[in-house]
């Protein structure tokens, strides 16, 4: 005890007293030079240890302080890299009507402009990936304008020449199947216009349950290539990526994107009114709280319960009747412009036996791009852990992951076995989310099969598919895909939906969305029911018409194989009208032969739209593997123009004709931002300048202080 | 008990103090025998050696020469800036000029090393960027600025000629991991230069970021 306090008197005060009972004590007589020495040495080293304390306090304190006074560097800057002054504001409100299992959706964009200039405003927003966009209306104060379809480059003319002489105008533009740009150009300082974009759609139906989804933000998404030195140069070029080799219209792909937004920033309003004509189980929307109202027997209304949202992640919902026994069948019938069209959807039944399954060799690709940051990659993690248990002895597998680096697991596919999986389970734990996404490299990998074993070799691909270079996977899966199936998993809160559905189309497999962790269990199960083998396979329809008079086109054509719980879906178009289409096909091991009635369906506005939409599809899938672009061009372009859609190669354009805008009033040209999907980040996403500071002055500081705590508690001990 | 605890205590806070004292050493002089050896990798690489890694586990090499004369600095940049190759010496960012290429081209080091000399550049001081041709181009420094590190218009390949030397700030903070970048920027000064021919239009910055490469 006393020795303690002497330390502290020391510390404190150096009595003179205390000093020399410890040397007494030490063996130092008084007035020895080199114990006084010492104990000078002491005290300086002691007062320094303390001050050194101080200072490593107050100096990380001190750079604490620099970092939450500087402004946040996040800041929008127009092109001439000044900041850029406040853009359109915007407000968008959705409304869905479901009738039987058509969709008709209206997306009304208010484009307000509280600037005292006059501006353009530039929004870049995805639909579905298979919306038929057939309308355009432009309202201003007391106008409605119908929009109308024309050729891209002259729909662009058109409106350059009106946003020239002052008039009020707009462009809705497809850039890809999912991802459209409205430009409205000549707002008038402190005024609203709203644009109406309707389109088409049919329901989703799987496993007895009936979905759609509405996408509300495109994701930024990764921009491989090398930069082209000229711009691509058309007005609604606002992007924050340059135009590169490898996705010559990134400019327009990539909105600017506002961090940390505010929560009323870009707020969207949706309802859904589904008549569907039966008494519903459950109506599910997983991702936004909703309010359900119940119409009428079989007529529902769905509205958010938050009123407005953010537009930040997609909007799904799912419904199920309680009827049994379940839907089978489907048809809706048209008569549009003297030709008669038909969709017609019908549930194959179970089969009884499935062929003798071969052995398996599956290959997981994961997505570790640093878009997958945060959720999604845990969402990633659990579905492999989860496909991994799954693994039945016998089969063989293999794990890659792909950001803009390549790594697999194992050189080659494994055996399952106790080893491999437990292998496996820690490199998947192990998984971060961090860099570019050189997407095709990891495509072309995955698809690639040395061994040509006899193996079922299947590919599942878990990504967000955040990248512009679409068409590229798509072509490279249209090459490679060989005997093997390649089945897409969309994870997160806005997966790109046009890279899910047809890079599976292109592998003939299937997609899956898996928006949180809680739905893993349940989607990779789905997954595992459909991976044991397609159930229908081989299927041929012959179509029977009243008079003997054909010119029936089908699509698709041929049918691509169904996996389990899939409907056969059909679009027809005919000069006649249909009585009966007879379907045959291999289910399982038997033979499937069914004959369809097409007289008395229901009657489906827009079922021409939904036809010559995936007419399109069928073009655009054709461009892939190798097809005249001429050719596919022009065939788009007729069905485009007579079907009234917007495609890559037409638009919707509406004018004015009252010139506004003063000849001498400036027009301002302005991106309307997108937010940041929910649950990305950032940094992960956009990456950092490189870190440049060493720990070297840190460990000096520490070093300094472990050595002065050392001597410290040495005296005390001595 | 006591007695032996704080021995204990005593002996580890020595042996801790001594180990950050020896890496805080270390690090600095790492920084100063890279430099070293890359002097001589950097001479084989003017004589046109195909591999110039200047050690044979090297998973970099060396790029150019950054030269000062006032302050007497002479530097190898390496390619490339992840943590392990800033550790040797300044980094070239990828997917910004090259060094001798007509463009933006932009180079990091550790503020408390290579590029703590950066805070006694001055304006309308000159920089010359020698690359592996010989070629030499001679830069000014036109302006001294802070940056937020999520400011990658820094890094715009179609930004006009320019070098840029980008290092962490504040230069005297004890704790690394600031968000906070200081940055030169130098203008060509030297048009007439061979390596000078076929230059782009330039372009002003205006992405608001680029995705992480």
């Amino acid at each position: 005890m006393t020795q303690v306090k002497c330390g502290r008197e020391i510390t404190l005060k150096i009595p003179a007293a205390s000093m020399r009972r410890r040397s007494a004590e030490t063996g130092i007589t008084p007035g020895d030079t080199l114990g006084w020495l010492g104990l000078l040495c002491r005290a300086a080293f002691i007062g320094l240890s303390v001050s050194l304390i101080m200072a490593v306090l107050i100096l990380l304190g001190a750079s604490e302080a620099q970092a939450a006074e500087a402004p946040p560097g996040l800041v929008l800057y127009g092109p001439a890299g000044e900041p850029m002054g406040p853009a359109p504001q915007l407000r968008t409100d959705v409304t869905i009507e479901v009738t039987g299992m058509l969709v008709r959706v209206r997306v009304e964009q208010r484009f307000s402009n509280p600037n005292g200039a006059w501006v353009e405003g530039v929004y870049v927003f995805p639909l579905p990936e298979d919306a038929a966009v057939d309308r355009l209306q432009m309202r201003y104060g007391e106008r409605l304008i119908e929009g109308e379809i024309q050729e891209r480059r002259q729909a662009e003319k058109t409106y350059q020449h009106a946003r020239a002489k002052g008039q009020v105008t707009s462009l809705l533009d497809q850039q890809r199947a999912n991802i459209f740009t409205t430009a409205v150009a000549n707002i008038p300082p402190g005024e609203t216009v709203t644009v109406q974009i309707e389109y088409q759609q049919p329901v989703r139906w799987l496993e007895g349950e009936f979905s759609l989804r509405f996408p509300m933000v495109v994701g930024p998404r990764y921009i491989p290539g090398r930069p082209l030195q000229s711009e691509s140069g058309t007005a609604t070029a606002h992007g924050w990526a340059a135009d590169t080799d490898q996705v010559p219209d990134a400019s327009q792909i990539t909105p600017p994107v506002v961090v940390g937004a505010a929560e009323g920033f870009n707020p969207l309003q949706l309802r859904v009114v589904l008549h569907v004509g039966l008494v519903l189980a459950d109506i599910d929307s997983p991702y936004h709280p909703v309010r359900v109202e119940v119409l009428a027997p079989g007529e529902y209304a769905v509205e958010l319960t938050d009123g407005a949202v953010a537009a930040e992640r997609d909007f799904v919902l799912r419904w199920r009747p309680t009827l049994a026994p379940q839907p089978a069948a489907a048809l809706f019938n048209e008569q549009w412009q003297g030709r008669h069209y038909s969709l017609l959807m019908v549930m194959p039944p179970r089969p009884e036996a499935l062929p003798q399954g071969r052995g398996r060799e599956l290959i997981l690709v994961v997505d570790t791009s640093g878009s997958m940051h945060g959720a999604s990659i845990e969402q990633a993690r659990v579905a492999l852990l989860s496909a991994l248990q799954r693994l039945k002895p016998g089969d063989r597998f293999n794990v890659i992951q792909f950001n803009h680096t390549l790594r697999q697991l194992f050189d080659r596919a494994m055996p399952v076995d106790q080893a491999s999986l437990q292998r496996a389970r820690s490199y998947v734990r192990g998984l971060k989310a961090d860099g570019g996404t050189e997407m095709l490299p990891a495509m072309r990998r995955a698809l690639y099969d040395p061994t040509a074993s006899g193996l079922l070799r299947q590919v599942v691909f878990l990504t967000d598919g955040a990248v512009g270079n679409e068409q590229a996977m798509f072509e490279a899966v249209a090459q490679d895909i060989g005997d093997s199936r390649l089945f897409t998993v969309g994870i997160g809160s806005a997966p790109n939906a046009l890279l899910m559905r047809r890079a599976a189309q292109l592998g003939r497999g299937t997609f899956t969305y898996i928006g949180s962790t809680d739905e893993v269990e349940d989607k990779v199960a789905a997954l595992f029911a459909q991976l044991s083998a397609p159930v229908l396979t081989d299927v041929q329809l012959r179509w029977d018409a009243e008079e003997p008079d054909g010119s029936v086109v089908q699509t698709p054509l041929p049918v691509p194989d169904l996996y389990a719980g899939e409907p056969l879906v059909v679009a027809v178009e005919s000069g006649r009208r249909l009585r009966s289409v007879h379907i045959e096909g291999r289910l399982g091991t038997q033979v499937w032969r069914h004959t369809a009635r097409l007289q008395g369906g229901a009657d489906g506005a827009g079922v021409h739209a939904l036809w010559a939409r995936r007419m399109i599809d069928d073009w655009m899938a054709r461009q892939v593997t190798g097809e005249d672009r001429a050719a596919v061009r022009d065939a788009v372009l007729r069905l485009a123009l007579e079907h009234h859609l917007v495609s890559r190669y037409t638009s919707l354009v509406a004018v004015d004709k009252t010139p506004r805008r003063p000849s001498s009033g400036e027009l301002q040209s302005a991106a309307v931002p997108a937010r940041l999907p929910a649950g990305w980040s950032a940094d992960a996403v956009f990456g950092r300048l490189p870190a440049t500071a060493t720990p070297a002055p840190l460990f000096m500081l520490l070093g300094l202080l472990g050595l002065a705590l050392g001597w410290l508690v040495r005296e005390r001990g001595a | 008990m006591s007695l032996r605890w704080r021995r204990l205590g005593s002996v580890l806070g020595f042996v801790l103090g001594a180990g950050c004292l020896l890496y805080a050493g270390y690090v600095p002089a790492k920084a100063w025998l890279a430099q070293v050896l890359l002097e001589a990798a950097w001479q084989r690489t003017l004589t046109g050696v195909s591999d110039p890694r200047p050690w044979p586990w090297a998973d970099t090499q060396p790029l150019a020469r950054l030269s000062q004369a006032r302050l007497g600095v002479n530097q190898i940049v390496l390619a490339g800036s992840s943590g392990r190759v800033l550790a040797f010496g300044p980094g070239h960012i990828p997917g910004t000029a090259r060094p001798g290429q007509s463009g933006n081209v932009v180079l990091v080091g550790h503020r408390d090393t290579h590029f703590a000399w950066l805070q006694d550049l001055r304006r309308g001081d000159q920089l010359v960027l020698q690359d592996a041709d010989r070629n030499a181009l001679r830069f000014v420094v036109m302006q001294k600025a802070v940056h937020h590190e999520a400011d990658l218009d820094l890094l715009d390949p179609l930004a006009p000629p320019q070098l840029r030397l980008v290092t962490c700030y504040p230069f005297d903070a004890i704790r690394p991991g600031t968000p906070w970048r200081y940055v030169v920027t130098a203008a060509l000064s030297d048009t007439a230069h061979p390596a000078m021919d076929g230059l782009p239009p330039g372009m002003p910055g205006r992405s608001l970021y680029q995705p992480a490469y």
